[in-house]
């Protein structure tokens, strides 16, 4: 039971890479806003679809763990 | 903990006694109240549609505008008559991310759920593709095995992000309920219910339009 839970902790861990991806796309989506006001929709666009796809391993990381817990 | 695996997993609502028994998910059963709710609303909103457009045809025609000028600028003019499927998509998965703050379960946290969708949405922009450029284009595109992978691992994304996100979402809820039962449930609510079951439908689709826009985009213009 208790390598168990440190196996799905160690899993979600994931979700570090997926925050520090989306505060250096986040940042760099104000930098250009600031700079390009006028391509304020077209960034928000692209930063979307590319939190999304960052978001998409911690999410991985989320299910592998449930997973994990479900087996015991 | 053992209460919320049993919440987690995905329940029977009740079995139709022929050929054995087949069990009919609680999913199914929310996705025919949505199914309803959508019917009974697109009778009520299109009921009266006046030229010069009030009260709740604004909303409408506001909604649809925006739909239809968020599909179009993705697809382009040949892609046009896609956009009732992607619509009808975006509409679905949003009320279904939505439901859970009336109560019921979403069904988006049912996995069998979102793998269908996702493989409704793949298999679409595969005949996409065998409408706009023929069935001997679409086997010619498999000439380059990432076109193959990518059949694999795009419905297995899209399925595992809108998944893992509504259920993510879903045992946070439960967690911060069990904290601390009045006043910030409502907060935490309004951010994974409402923004991000919103953002995860808008995600689903527009990923699928992406995948849709290439798939249909003419390759003289390259």
């Amino acid at each position: 039971m208790g390598m168990i839970a440190l196996g799905a902790a160690i899993a979600v861990l994931t979700g570090a890479g997926a925050g520090v991806g989306i505060g250096i796309a986040t940042a760099k989506a104000t930098e250009s806003i600031a700079r390009q006001p006028e391509a304020k929709g077209d960034i928000r666009t692209a930063l979307l679809l590319g939190c999304a796809l960052a978001e998409a391993t911690a999410i991985y990381g989320f299910v592998i763990a449930l997973l994990i817990i479900g087996k015991m | 903990m053992d209460n919320m695996m049993e919440e987690l997993a995905a329940k029977t609502a009740f079995t139709i006694p022929i050929f054995g028994g087949i069990p009919i998910a609680d999913s199914c059963v929310v996705t025919w109240i949505i199914m309803a709710v959508v019917v009974l609303l697109s009778i009520i909103l299109t009921h009266k549609l006046k030229k010069v457009p009030t009260g709740s045809q604004c909303i409408l025609e506001g909604v649809m505008d925006w739909l239809d000028n968020f599909f179009t600028d993705i697809l382009g003019h040949k892609g046009k008559k896609y956009l009732p499927f992607l619509e009808t998509l975006i509409i679905y998965i949003a009320f279904a991310n939505l439901i859970g703050l009336f109560g019921f379960v979403p069904p988006t946290k049912d996995i069998n759920v979102t793998a269908a969708l996702a493989g409704v949405a793949i298999i679409f922009v595969q005949a996409a593709f065998v409408i706009e450029k023929g069935p001997l284009k679409w086997l010619k595109s498999f000439l380059n095995p990432i076109n193959l992978l990518d059949l694999i691992t795009r419905p297995l994304s899209l399925c595992m992000r809108l998944f893992g996100n509504v259920l993510g979402a879903f045992v946070v809820m439960e967690l911060v309920k069990g904290l601390c039962p009045i006043g910030v449930p409502v907060i935490a609510s309004a951010y994974f219910d409402i923004f991000d079951g919103l953002l995860q439908a808008y995600v689903f689709v527009f990923l699928t339009s992406l995948y849709m826009a290439e798939a249909i985009e003419d390759e003289e213009q390259h």
